[in-house]
This record gives C-alpha cells, structure tokens and sequence, in this order.
C-alpha cells in the first residue's frame, strides 16, 4: 500500500509513548527502586544491591514472614478458586448452548451481568450475606433453627465465602468465551456421533471437549493470573482476617508501601511476585504443550 | 424425535430458570435490602421488605448526605469516558499501523505487544503512583484517567480483528485515491466497528470498577471515584447499616449494569474470541 513509512509511524505513535510512559518507565523505574533503600516521604536513600530481595527470601525477619504468608494465602486461594471458576463456568456455557437460539441471549446476559458489578460492590453485597451478626445467610439460618456461622471469623469458612463471591463475580466471563467456542463447534459432528448411539459423555469427551481444548488452556490460564491477583474481596470482605489467614499478596506489598513507607522493598517484593505468576504460567504453557 | 428434544428443551430451560434465579440473588438482595429499615434489615431472614422505606436513600442523597455518592459518580463518569475515548483512538491507530501498512520495525513493536501482556500489573502499579505523587498529581484526574493508555489487550483485540478482514476494501480505496483520513473514516472505521464497540465496553467496565490504582492515588474524598467511595462504607466503623450500604451500593452499580444491558449485543460471537486464536 502506498500509506509512506513516516505516516504509519505517526499512527503508531500515540501507542508507543503512552506503552514507554505508563508501562516500560513504571516497570524499569520499579526494578531500580527494588535495589535501593526507598521511602515515599524520603525519595532514594542509597543503593544497596540485592538487599531488599534478600531480606525477603530469608526466612525470620518482618518483611519474609509478611512475603511469606500473603504467598501462601494467595497460593491457598489460587488453589482453591481455579476449578470451580473453569469448570462451574464450563458447566453454565454448556446448559446455556443446549437453549433455543432465541432464548439463549437473554440467558447469557444473565450469568454475565456480575462482570458489570465492581468488586467494591461484590463485597459489600456478601459482607452483609455472610457477617456474623444481622448478616442475611445467618439470618435464614436462624430461622430454620441451624444456627449461626461465623464466617467471616473462622476457617475455613471464611474462605468458602470470599470463593463464593469470587465464583458469582468472575464466571461469567469464562462462560462467554466458553459459549463462543461450543458455537464454533463442527454440528455434523454431534449428528454423526448421535447415530452412532454415543451418550452424552462420550459426545463431550471426544468432540466437544478437543474442540474447545486451545480456550480451556487459555481460559485456565487466565483464571491463575487473576486469582493471583486477589486483592479487593479479601480486604473488603474479610479485612485480610481472620489472624491474617486471607491477608493476600497485594495486601503484604500495600501495606509495606502504606504503613510502612518502604517503597523500596515493596517493589523488590512486587518483582518477585511477578516472576512468581509469570514462572507459573509459563509451567503450565510448556505443560499443555508437552501433553499434545 | 420431535417430541423428545421438545422436552428436552424443556428440561434445559427449566435447569437454566433455576440457575438464573440463584444466580440473581445477590443482587435481589442488594436492591430490596436498600429499601429495609435498619432494625428489619439486621434481622430479617425474608428478601422483600415487610416495610418499604426510603430512608437509606434519603440519607445518601439528601442535603444531610455525608457520603457523596453524586461527586463520585460524576468523577467515575468523567475518569471512563475521558479513558475510554483515550484507549480506543490509541490502540485503534496503533492496531491499524501493525496489522495494515508499513509500520518500521513492525515486528519488534509486535513482539513488544505481546510480551508486554505477561507483564503483571502489580510489577508497574507502585513506582507509577510514586511518579505521579513527585509530580504533585494524586487526587487529579490524571493519573485516574492516563494510565489505562498502556492497553496492550486492546491493541491486541483490533490487530486480531483486521487480520481476519480483507484487505481489497482499502486496496480500492487507494487506488481511487483516497487519502489516509478517508480510509479511516470511510473504510476502516465502519468495518471494525463490532470488534472497537466491544473493546469500548470493556475498557469502560475496566476502568469503571477498578479499584487498587484509584484506591491508591486519591485520597481526597472529592476525588474519589464510586467504586472507592464505596469501599470506605464497607470498611471499618462504616460498616453498620446493611440498608444504607446497599442503597449507595444500587446507585454506584445501576449505571455500570444499563451500560452493560445496552451494549451486551455488541459481545458478538468471535469478537472477544477472535483474541485468543
């Protein structure tokens, strides 16, 4: 096409400067600062190597134990929430593909409204479901004489309510795409199989499922990265509580910026965490690829 | 056979009504709790309220309003426009040049796009709000609106859509003699609308619930957007009333939700899809 080499570059470049301004910068800006003692207030108090990183991988002092916990409540959480977010998600995509094409619309906005509620709104909605005292769930509880709960204050309790909240914020949006890919989905292929007299499961296991395979991984794979990023419902919900048994990684690094005024650590602890999700994501890339 | 998948359509749109009713309860609760009076609201185990009262939303609204829920949601409506127009025109344009025309080092800028979607946001969120506090800029709508600029998802989105869009459009076009502009405006902008609607939405809704960045770079009330603002009535001593809280919570949702109605026929098949192949 004869569009001149210095026009495309003009059309590239609001892009470029806002990617080098609000991504490259922040990101080598943060590297740097990981290497120095750093204050909000204080600005730059000196180089000191990998000081920061070490304080934070030898076990005992304040800033490893804070690492450690939010690094294992994250990975409890991640543990916990990335099955029922693919596979209760999977579920709903395939009851809302077997509906007449005319109703099918109307349902999937349905399961996909919560993607619209922010997550301050998700948590307070089931904050007042769950606390102990005036909370809703405890209130239908006492009303068929099974006793309160107190879920928000013991384990694992407190857990099985922010998976809740996370399930009914986040599925919608893996069920779209699960929707989209079961469209896509060869129909001769079913008629085939049906008289061939195969059930139910044998039509899941040996067509719906490879077809769908590559947005599965996918779809499992972005399920990690935001569930490692659990921040919102945990603070708003449960405080980080109870005795620090939900307090996430985001957490940990906030407060060492907020309370502690170390932005120094906090970004060599951020550093880590990223090269934590990005090692767990590229093990599950090179699985998925060994498997096929 | 045709009575058979007639019940069997029945049997699914019975599950799905079920599901649907379960789903939806979150929110019923939300919007008959926001008209419960505190007593009724702390102890009642029925959804509907026995009495319907207003009160909680007086309180939000009303000239004793401690909690400005109106200031915020201006805020959020001026941050997601101002953020969504940015976000389209860049990633737009910058799609363009890579997937179309002869963009230097085409290849590289590719490369970086995509590299840069592995980049958690955790690793860039705290030296960013430390530059933007140097420069004197918490508490202004700049760093509430700027940041979401680096949308590299976006960029991603378009270039994905125009690569599965024939070119002999615009080839005619130029030959015809149009000019960039009229390519644009006339060729590529119409064509690409399904993919650049879908990509609005989502930013809005990004940008509209998002809650750590802004969190972290207002601290003034004023500049809060809702989403934040209601954070506080969660937390701590605001914790106390159940039918105020959902109340503030209905009115900073209900925009977020019409929008989401609206524009949820633009969610088409192979749109968001069309990213992930």
């Amino acid at each position: 096409m004869r569009i001149s080499k210095t026009w495309s570059f003009i059309l590239f470049l609001p892009f470029l400067i806002c990617f080098v301004l609000f991504l490259v910068v922040p990101f080598a800006y943060g590297l740097y600062i990981s290497f120095h003692q750093w204050s909000i207030f204080g600005g730059n108090g000196g180089f000191v190597g990998f000081d920061n990183y070490v304080s934070i991988l030898t076990p005992g002092n304040v800033y490893s134990n804070a690492f450690y916990n939010g690094l294992k409540n994250t990975l409890i959480f991640v543990a916990i929430s990335v099955i029922p977010l693919v596979v209760i998600s999977l579920a709903l995509a395939l009851v809302i593909d077997s509906i007449p094409d005319k109703l099918k619309v109307f349902y999937r906005t349905i399961f996909f409204i919560s993607y619209a509620v922010s997550v301050t709104a998700v948590s307070a909605i089931f904050k007042w479901l769950f606390t102990g005292n005036g909370g809703y769930v405890n209130n239908v509880m006492n009303t068929f004489g099974l006793g309160a709960l107190n879920w928000l204050n013991d384990q694992p309790l407190a857990w099985i309510a922010i998976l809740i909240a996370t399930v009914w914020w986040t599925i919608g949006f893996n069920m779209i795409l699960f929707i989209n890919a079961l469209d896509e989905v060869d129909r001769n292929l079913y008629e085939a199989a049906s008289l061939d007299g195969a059930n139910w499961w044998q039509r899941f296991s040996n067509i719906t499922f490879p077809s769908i395979k590559g947005v599965f991984v996918f779809l499992t794979i972005i399920t990690v990265i935001a569930s490692f990023n659990l921040y919102g419902q945990t603070l708003l919900i449960t405080a980080g509580g109870p005795s620090q048994s939900t307090t996430s990684l985001i957490m940990v690094i906030q407060q060492i910026v907020f309370n502690q005024n170390n932005l120094g650590m906090a970004s060599a602890m951020s550093m880590l965490m990223g090269l934590v999700m990005v090692l767990i994501v590229a093990a599950q890339y090179l699985y998925t690829l060994r498997k096929d | 056979m045709m009575k058979k998948s007639m019940k069997k359509n029945a049997f699914v749109l019975i599950i799905a009504t079920l599901l649907a009713i379960v789903f939806l309860l979150p929110l019923i609760f939300m919007l008959f709790t926001s008209f419960k009076a505190l007593s009724e609201a702390m102890s009642s185990s029925a959804l509907l309220p026995k009495e319907w009262t207003l009160e909680n939303y007086g309180s939000i609204f009303g000239i004793a309003a401690d909690v400005p829920v109106i200031r915020w949601l201006l805020n959020t409506g001026i941050v997601t426009i101002a953020g969504t127009v940015l976000v389209v025109f860049v990633d737009v344009l910058a799609a363009y040049a890579l997937a179309r025309l002869n963009l230097p080092g085409k290849k590289f800028f590719f490369t970086m796009v995509v590299a840069a979607l592995t980049i958690p946001g955790i690793v860039t969120l705290f030296p960013m709000f430390y530059i933007f506090r140097e420069l004197n800029l918490i508490n202004t709508f700049a760093p509430l609106i700027l940041i979401y600029s680096a949308n590299t998802m976006g960029v991603f989105l378009v270039y994905s859509f125009l690569k599965g869009f024939p070119k002999d459009l615009e080839e005619a076009a130029v030959i015809d003699g149009a000019s960039l502009w009229q390519i644009l405006r006339f060729v590529i902008f119409p064509a690409i609308r399904p993919v650049v609607a879908t990509l609005a939405v989502l930013t809005f809704l990004t940008i509209y619930n998002d809650f750590l960045w802004p969190s972290v770079v207002t601290s003034a009330d004023e500049m809060k957007t809702v989403t934040v603002g209601v954070a506080n009535l969660v937390q701590g001593a605001n914790f106390v009333n159940p039918g105020r809280m959902m109340a503030a919570t209905v009115v900073a949702t209900l925009p977020a939700l019409i929008i989401f109605v609206a524009a949820n026929r633009y969610f088409v098949r192979s749109v968001i899809s069309s990213g992930i192949k």
